[in-house]
C-alpha cells in the first residue's frame, strides 16, 4: 500500500505540482456567506491545516472540497481533475471524488462491525473480496485494532472509534484525506497520543491531507503548512513556525500561542532605520518590516510580544536594547510553564518562564524583549 | 495561492439564490396537504354559510342563519368545552404523575408499567366506551352489580352514563399520550439543572415549581393541546355514554344531524367551523406561550435523570400505577372478554353459559363484520406503509435538505393536528363527493383521510428517528464512494429500520381502531372496524359487539407485541 501512494518525494516536487487547488471559493448557508473567495493549494503529500475559531468557514471549505456542500462560486481541482467549477457548471458528486474523510463524530456505522466499516470503501470500489479482507485488516493493523475487527462498532470507546475512522479512511486508497476536527471529542491525554499516531501515519503514506482544527497546538504539531482563517477569509498562511514567529495581524498573534498585544505610536524614522514604537513614553525597538502594518483607527500601532520570547533576568545587561527594570506582580505555576504578570514602564506584560528558575512575587527584575521578537501586526 | 486577507478589498458576490430550487420532496407534499386539507376546510366553511338548499354542493345562497341558529344550541358547544377541558386536565394530571413515577422515581416495575400504561391508547375510545358501559351502567354494570351483591345496597355505586363518567373514560384512554410526550421530555432533561437549584438552596418543592415545571412546560403544553384537540373531536365515548342521558356534544350533534332526514348539513358544518375556530385559538395561544420560552436545553443528549427515592410513598405510587392499569386495561378487557363469551345478554360467570359462537358470528357468519375486519387490516397496512413513506420523505426534506420552503412544509404537516378528526372527515366527505372521480364509498377515500389525519403523528415519530441519525454517517458513505442507492441500501435504511417499523406499527394500530375519521367515509361494502363496532353497538347486542371489540383488541395487542420486539432489536444485526 505504501508503495502505491508514493506521490511526492519532497518539498521541491511539492511546490512544483499543486495536487489540490481551491480558487476563489465562496460558500453560503441559506443567505449567510460563510466562505469568501478563498484560494489555496495543497501539494502532493503535503499536510495542510485550516486553523481558526468556530464559524470561520474552515469546515465549510473542507466540506466543499469533499463535495458535501455546494459552493456558490469558485473552482476546485483535485489531481488535475476539475471537480467543481461554478462558471463551467461542473460539480462532481462526492462519491466520485475518490477522497476520504474523518468526521468530528467519527461517523462509524453502528450497524456494522469494525471490519465492515473499514471494508466499506473497498467494497464500493468493487475490489475482490479476498483483497478487501487483506487490505482492511492491514489498515486495522496500522491502527492496532485487528483484535477488535469482528466486534460491533457501538462497543468501541472514543479513541477506538477514532482509530477505526482513520483505518477506514486509509484503507480505501484515497487521493487525499480530509480530517474535520478529528481529535476534538477526545480527552487531552488521548488527543496528544492520537496526534503522534496520526503524524506517523502521515509520514508513512505521504498522502495529501487537509486538516481542519480550532486547536493551534494540533495545527502546529501536524502540519507542513497552516492557513489561519477568520470570518470566511484567509488571514495568514505559511509554515507553522513562520506563523508563530511572524504573525501578520493581531488576530493571528492572539489566536496562536500566548502573545501580549501592546499599542503605541510609531516614532518618525528614516528609511532603513529600525522602527521605534512609543508605548506610554517607553521606546521599543521593533523587528524590521517591509512596510508599516495597518494602524488602528486612532492612529496607534499594535505590537505583539510572545510570552515565551520575553526574558526575565535578575541582573541588568545595560548594553541590550529593549531592556527595562520591572516588577513581578503575580506568579502562576502551570506545571510545565510558569506565567508571570510583570509590571514594566510600558504597562503590564505576561511572560512565560520555567519552574527551574522561579522569581518571587514582588521581586524586582529586568525585562528584555529582543527586538526581532517585537512584531508589529495589523490592527483589527 | 492567495495573499493573506486578499478578500478584504474585493466586494463580495451575493450568493445566487436562483440556483436553489424548491425540491419536489417539498412542494409535492405541500400541494398534497394544501389540497387534502385546505379544500375540505373550504367546503366546510362554504357549507356553514349555506342558507339555501341544504343538499346543494356547492352552495348557492350564503348567509349567517346557521350560526344564528347555533345560538339556540350553545349547550352543545358548552358541553363540548366542558368535557374536553375537564378530560384534558384529568388526563394531563394522570399523565404527569405516571410519567414522573416512571421516569423520575425509583418506584419498581418501570419496564412492565411502561408497556402496560401505553396500551389503552391504541386500544382506543371505542373499546373504552363499550367496556365501561358494561362495567358502569347503573343497572347491568358489572361493578354496580358487584357492589350491590357485596353490600346489599340497591342504589348503584356510580353511573357511567353521566358527564363525570364521560370525562373519566375519555381521560383514562387518552392519558397514555401525555405519559409518552411528557415522559420523553423528562428523560431528556439534564438533571444538573435541578441539582443546581438545590445547590443554591431551593427545596424540593421550590425546585419542582421553579425549575422542573417551567422546563417541562413546552412538553406539557403540546401534550395538552394534542389531547384537547382530539377530545374536541371525540365521538365514540360521548355517544355511547352520553346519548342515553340526552347529553350532546358537538360531534354527537353533528352525527345526529347527519343521520336525520333530511340531513341538516349546513348546521352541522357551522358547528364544525366553530370547533375548528376553538382549536385554532388553542393552538395559537399555546404557540404564543411557547414562543416566549424556548428550552433547547431539554432536547439533545439523552441524560440519565437522577431518580428520586420515594421511600414511604413508594407503595402509594405503585398503587396508583396499578389502579390506572386496572381501570384502563384489566377491567375493560376483562369485561369485554366476559361479555363476548355470553350465550345471551347479561354477564354470567358460569362457564356453562359461555360460548364461542359470538366470535364465530363476527368472524365468519356475518359478512359485514367479516368484511370490516378485512378492510381494517387492509387500511392499517395501507396507512402504515403510505403514511410512513410520506412522513419519512417530509422528515427527510425538513431535516436534511437545504430546500426553501422546508419550514413551511413542517408547519403544514403538523396542521391536521389542529382539526378535530371528525370535523375534518366531514369536510373531506364533501370533497370526495364533489370530485369528478369516483372515490366516495371506496376504501381509497378512507385511506386518504387516514393518511392526512395521522400525518402529524407519523411525522413526529419519523423526524425523531431521522434527527437521531448523524448526518455524517451518510456523508461517510458518500465519501467512501457509495452512490445514493448504495448509501440508502447499506447505511440509511438499516439505520432507519427499527424506527420505520415502529412507526409503521403505530399507524397500523391507530388506523385499525379509528372511528372518528371513518364514520362518514365508510359505507356499505366498505365497512371498517370502528364504525362497524359502533353500528353493531346500536343493533347487535352486547355479546356480539363485545366479540368484535375483542377481535379488534387482539389485532392491536399482537401489533403491540411486534412493536415491542422491534424496538428492542438492535438496528441492523
Amino acid at each position: 500500500m505504501a508503495t502505491e501512494i508514493k506521490l511526492a518525494s519532497g518539498n521541491a516536487a511539492a511546490a512544483a505540482r499543486p495536487f489540490i487547488e481551491v480558487k476563489g471559493l465562496t460558500a453560503a448557508y441559506d443567505s449567510k456567506i460563510v466562505v469568501r473567495e478563498v484560494s489555496f493549494s495543497v501539494a502532493a503529500g503535503e499536510h495542510l491545516s485550516l486553523l481558526g475559531p468556530s464559524g470561520c468557514g474552515k469546515s465549510t471549505t473542507l466540506r466543499c472540497i469533499a463535495g458535501l456542500e455546494t459552493p456558490v462560486e469558485g473552482e476546485i481541482v483535485i489531481d488535475s481533475e476539475v471537480v467543481f467549477s461554478s462558471h463551467r457548471r461542473i460539480n462532481v458528486p462526492t462519491e466520485k471524488r475518490k477522497l476520504s474523510m474523518v468526521f468530528q463524530s467519527y461517523a462509524i456505522w453502528p450497524h456494522m462491525t469494525v471490519f465492515e466499516n473499514v471494508a466499506y470503501g473497498l467494497r464500493t470500489q468493487g475490489v475482490r473480496e479476498d483483497e478487501v479482507r487483506s487490505e482492511a485488516l492491514r489498515a486495522l493493523q496500522m491502527v492496532g485494532m485487528v483484535e477488535l475487527a469482528q466486534s460491533s462498532a457501538t462497543a468501541l470507546s472514543g479513541g477506538q472509534q477514532q482509530r477505526v475512522a482513520l483505518a477506514r479512511s486509509y484503507a480505501c486508497r484515497p487521493k487525499a484525506i480530509l480530517l474535520d476536527e478529528p481529535l476534538s471529542n477526545l480527552d487531552a491525554r488521548l488527543r496528544s497520543r492520537m496526534r503522534e499516531e496520526m503524524r506517523d501515519l502521515q509520514h508513512q503514506f505521504r498522502l495529501s491531507t487537509i486538516y481542519v482544527t480550532h486547536d493551534q497546538e494540533e495545527a502546529m504539531a501536524m502540519s507542513d503548512r497552516v492557513i489561519v482563517m477568520r470570518d470566511g477569509r484567509i488571514e495568514q498562511e505559511g509554515p507553522p513556525l513562520e506563523i508563530y514567529d511572524h504573525p501578520q495581524s493581531r488576530f493571528v498573534a492572539d489566536f496562536i500561542g500566548a502573545a501580549n498585544i501592546v499599542s503605541g505610536h510609531v516614532r518618525p524614522h528614516g528609511a532603513g532605520q529600525p522602527v521605534i514604537l512609543d508605548v506610554e513614553g517607553t521606546a521599543i525597538e521593533c523587528a524590521p518590516r517591509a512596510a508599516l502594518p495597518r494602524a488602528h483607527a486612532d492612529g496607534s500601532h499594535m505590537l505583539a510580544i510572545r510570552a515565551v520570547y520575553a526574558e526575565l533576568r535578575r541582573d541588568a545587561v545595560p548594553e541590550l536594547a529593549n531592556h527595562w527594570p520591572a516588577t513581578i506582580e503575580r506568579r502562576i505555576l502551570l506545571g510545565d510553564l510558569v506565567t508571570y504578570a510583570v509590571r514594566w514602564p510600558g504597562g503590564n506584560l505576561r511572560v512565560h518562564g520555567f519552574p527551574n528558575d522561579l522569581f518571587e512575587e514582588g521581586s524586582r527584575v529586568h525585562l528584555h524583549v529582543p527586538s526581532v521578537r517585537a512584531i508589529l501586526v495589523d490592527a483589527d | 495561492m492567495s495573499v493573506a486577507a486578499s478578500g478584504a478589498a474585493t466586494p463580495l458576490a451575493p450568493p445566487r439564490h436562483a440556483a436553489r430550487r424548491v425540491r419536489a420532496g417539498v412542494w409535492l407534499p405541500l400541494v398534497f396537504l394544501a389540497a387534502g386539507l385546505g379544500y375540505p376546510l373550504l367546503l366546510l366553511i362554504a357549507n356553514a354559510f349555506n342558507v339555501g338548499d341544504a343538499q346543494a354542493l356547492p352552495p348557492t345562497e350564503f348567509g349567517i342563519a346557521n350560526f344564528a341558529e347555533l345560538l339556540n344550541h350553545l349547550d352543545w358547544i358548552g358541553n363540548t368545552l366542558l368535557v374536553s377541558i375537564s378530560a384534558t386536565i384529568l388526563a394531563m394530571a394522570i399523565g404527569i404523575v405516571l410519567a414522573w413515577i416512571l421516569y423520575r422515581t425509583t418506584v419498581p416495575g418501570q419496564r412492565v408499567f411502561e408497556v402496560l400504561i401505553a396500551i389503552p391508547y391504541p386500544l382506543g375510545p371505542l373499546v373504552g366506551a363499550l367496556a365501561w358501559s358494561a362495567l358502569g351502567s347503573p343497572q347491568e354494570g358489572l361493578l354496580n352489580q358487584l357492589y350491590a351483591s357485596l353490600t346489599g345496597v340497591q342504589e348503584p355505586l356510580f353511573n357511567i352514563y353521566s358527564v363525570p363518567g364521560i370525562i373519566f373514560v375519555m381521560a383514562i384512554f387518552e392519558a397514555p399520550v401525555a405519559v409518552l410526550m411528557i415522559g420523553a421530555a423528562m428523560q431528556h432533561m439534564d438533571s444538573a439543572l435541578e441539582e443546581s437549584s438545590t445547590v443554591f438552596g431551593a427545596g424540593k418543592l421550590r425546585t419542582a415549581f421553579r425549575v422542573t415545571l417551567p422546563l417541562m412546560l413546552p412538553a406539557i403544553l403540546s401534550a395538552a393541546l394534542f389531547l384537547f384537540t382530539s377530545m374536541m373531536g371525540a365521538f365514540a365515548i360521548p355517544t355511547m355514554l352520553g346519548t342515553n342521558a340526552r347529553f350532546y356534544v358537538a360531534t354527537t350533534a353533528i352525527y345526529v344531524m347527519f343521520q336525520s332526514y333530511p340531513p341538516n348539513y349546513p348546521l352541522a358544518a357551522a358547528i364544525g367551523v366553530v370547533l375548528v375556530v376553538i382549536t385554532a385559538l388553542a393552538v395559537w395561544a399555546s404557540a404564543r406561550v411557547l414562543k416566549k420560552r424556548t428550552h433547547a436545553i431539554i432536547f439533545g443528549r439523552n441524560y440519565r435523570p437522577r431518580r428520586m427515592n420515594m421511600r414511604g410513598w413508594t407503595l402509594l405510587l405503585l398503587a396508583f400505577e396499578c389502579a390506572y392499569v386496572l381501570v384502563s386495561l384489566v377491567l375493560p378487557l376483562g369485561v369485554l372478554l366476559l361479555a363476548s363469551l355470553q350465550k345471551s345478554g347479561g354477564l354470567s360467570w358460569m362457564v356453562s353459559n359461555w360460548t364461542l359462537s359470538n366470535f364465530h358470528y363476527v368472524l365468519i357468519d356475518f359478512p359485514t363484520t367479516r368484511q370490516a375486519i378485512g378492510n381494517s387490516l387492509l387500511l392499517g397496512v395501507g396507512t402504515g406503509t403510505l403514511g410512513v413513506a410520506v412522513a419519512t420523505t417530509i422528515a427527510w426534506m425538513v431535516h436534511r435538505s437545504q430546500s426553501p420552503g422546508r419550514r413551511l412544509l413542517e408547519q403544514a404537516t403538523m396542521l391536521p393536528q389542529a382539526f378535530p378528526r371528525l370535523i375534518f372527515a366531514f369536510g373531506f366527505m364533501w370533497m370526495v363527493m364533489s370530485l369528478p372521480i369516483h372515490l366516495y364509498g371506496t376504501l381509497y377515500s378512507v385511506l386518504l383521510a387516514y393518511i392526512i389525519v395521522f400525518l402529524p403523528l407519523a411525522y413526529r415519530g419519523m423526524s425523531g428517528v431521522v434527527v437521531q441519525i448523524d448526518r455524517s454517517l451518510e456523508e461517510a458513505a458518500r465519501i467512501s464512494g457509495a452512490r445514493w442507492g448504495r448509501m440508502m441500501r447499506t447505511v440509511t435504511l438499516p439505520l432507519l429500520r427499527a424506527g420505520l417499523l415502529a412507526n409503521w406499527v403505530l399507524l397500523f394500530m391507530i388506523s385499525v381502531r379509528e372511528v372518528s375519521a371513518s364514520l362518514f367515509l365508510s359505507g356499505p361494502g366498505t365497512q371498517v372496524l370502528g364504525p362497524a363496532i359502533f353500528s353493531f353497538w346500536d343493533s347487535g347486542g352486547l355479546p356480539r359487539v363485545s366479540a368484535l371489540a375483542v377481535v379488534q383488541a387482539v389485532i392491536i395487542l399482537i401489533a403491540l407485541v411486534v412493536v415491542r420486539r422491534l424496538a428492542r432489536a438492535k438496528p441492523g444485526r
